[in-house]
């Protein structure tokens, strides 16, 4: 599955705690989803943080992105 | 022991003990290396392209292992992409995974109980790149049979011995690789409080048990948990992260790892067999790609693994450990995918 585009309201999902809604066992998205909970940034910076993320590790999120449809 | 073959390495893939004489033929190589031992031992290496940092402790293919000053264990970076070395102070941290490459990962050493060991606690998971150019590593320790004795990290490139400076190798992988960073973590939430800080730091002085406010140090008595065996547990999303009781002085909790508010934290449930829970936490983890690992000495002392194996890793046994922030009584491994 390939990634939402930047523009794509799930990433806005995810940084408002979608992230928590994960079955992920991907150390990294644990804990930047701890980090995005106790953040105070807009959520469109958080959600870009996120974009970011699942870009730069897309091939070790396959099961993270195959949940994104559902949340 | 016996004397490494250079030629057959052909400078691969060596994570392990070496005599002093062979780990600075593999520096005078030109080897990009991770080095871990007692500071007379590095105090005796060469420049070179390596980071260095003090313990006596190690975990090896043979078993857990206390070794003396004839011995290092090295970890060689080479084969991968480019390996540069560079130093920070407390006022650069965030240069760790700023600097660190696009596609790879930091490996950083960090003396115990040290300016840069604190800020770097407090600060790492809020790091920008944090999540992006991620970082492992270690606290450097000491002999704690020696009195007085001190942690120190080394810049190969000067030989320095520093105790108040982070030593990083910053290692880039090549196209079509990738870090995946790692934690294995014997340790489960006991499930009889929940409990919260209302302030970040090494030594809370209050802590929010089920919604009542108490003393933290009252309520580590209250549990029988001063000796420091069972971790705090705090779930990062699922993530077990632990903090460690290092001791209690009057009405003072300190910890080995910093607490954070937003965090609910548990004491874990006590593990008869560390060994062997390590097996059991290794058969779910791939060791494909296995590149470098550390575990702490909370669990080399409490579960007494001097002589036994932890699974396949080997690495050394040190006084925090570095998974994109400090965590304790945790291996952390990174591999290469």
């Amino acid at each position: 599955m390939a990634l939402p585009p930047k523009s794509a309201p799930v990433w806005q999902k995810l940084a408002s705690g979608g992230m928590k809604k994960l079955r992920t066992s991907n150390l990294g998205a644990q804990m930047l989803s701890q980090r995005l909970e106790l953040s105070k940034l807009p959520i469109t910076q958080k959600a870009d943080e996120v974009y970011d993320f699942f870009v730069k590790w897309e091939r070790g999120l396959t099961n993270e992105i195959a949940q994104l449809g559902s949340l | 022991m016996k004397s490494l073959n250079l030629a057959a390495s052909d400078l691969g893939r060596i994570n392990t003990l070496l005599s002093l004489d062979d780990a600075a033929a593999l520096i005078n190589a030109g080897a990009p290396l991770a080095v871990a031992g007692r500071k007379e031992a590095l105090d005796q290496l060469p420049k070179g392209k390596w980071i260095g940092g003090t313990t006596p402790y190690f975990l090896t293919g043979e078993g857990g292992q206390i070794i003396d000053a004839s011995q290092v264990f090295v970890t060689d970076f080479s084969g991968l992409g480019a390996v540069d070395v560079v130093v920070y102070d407390e006022h650069g941290l965030q240069g760790i995974t700023d600097d660190a490459p696009e596609n790879g990962f930091a490996l950083a050493i960090l003396p115990f109980q040290s300016a840069v060991h604190r800020r770097f606690a407090a600060e790492a998971s809020s790091y920008p790149q944090a999540f992006l150019k991620p970082t492992v590593g270690w606290i450097a320790g000491f002999d704690l049979g020696e009195a007085g004795a001190k942690a120190y990290v080394y810049n190969g490139l000067t030989g320095e011995a520093l105790d108040n400076r982070v030593a990083v190798l910053h290692v880039a992988l090549e196209d079509g690789q990738m870090p995946a960073v790692e934690i294995v973590n014997i340790f489960e939430a006991d499930g009889v409080d929940v409990i919260r800080f209302t302030e970040a730091g090494f030594s809370p002085a209050e802590v929010v048990v089920n919604g009542e406010t108490v003393k933290f140090a009252d309520y580590v008595r209250s549990r029988g948990r001063e000796d420091g065996r069972l971790p705090l547990v705090g779930d990062y999303s699922g993530a077990r992260i632990n903090s460690s009781i290092r001791l209690i002085e009057g009405d003072t909790v300190h910890l080995y790892a910093p607490v954070f508010p937003g965090i609910d934290y548990s004491f874990a449930a006590p593990v008869d067999d560390y060994a062997a829970a390590f097996q059991s936490e290794f058969a779910a983890h791939s060791q494909d790609g296995a590149l470098w690992s550390c575990n702490c000495i909370l669990n080399f002392l409490f579960g007494e693994l001097e002589g036994k194996t932890v699974g396949s890793v080997a690495g050394p046994v040190t006084f925090g450990e570095v998974a994109y922030q400090l965590v304790n009584q945790t291996l952390v491994q990174v591999r290469v995918l």
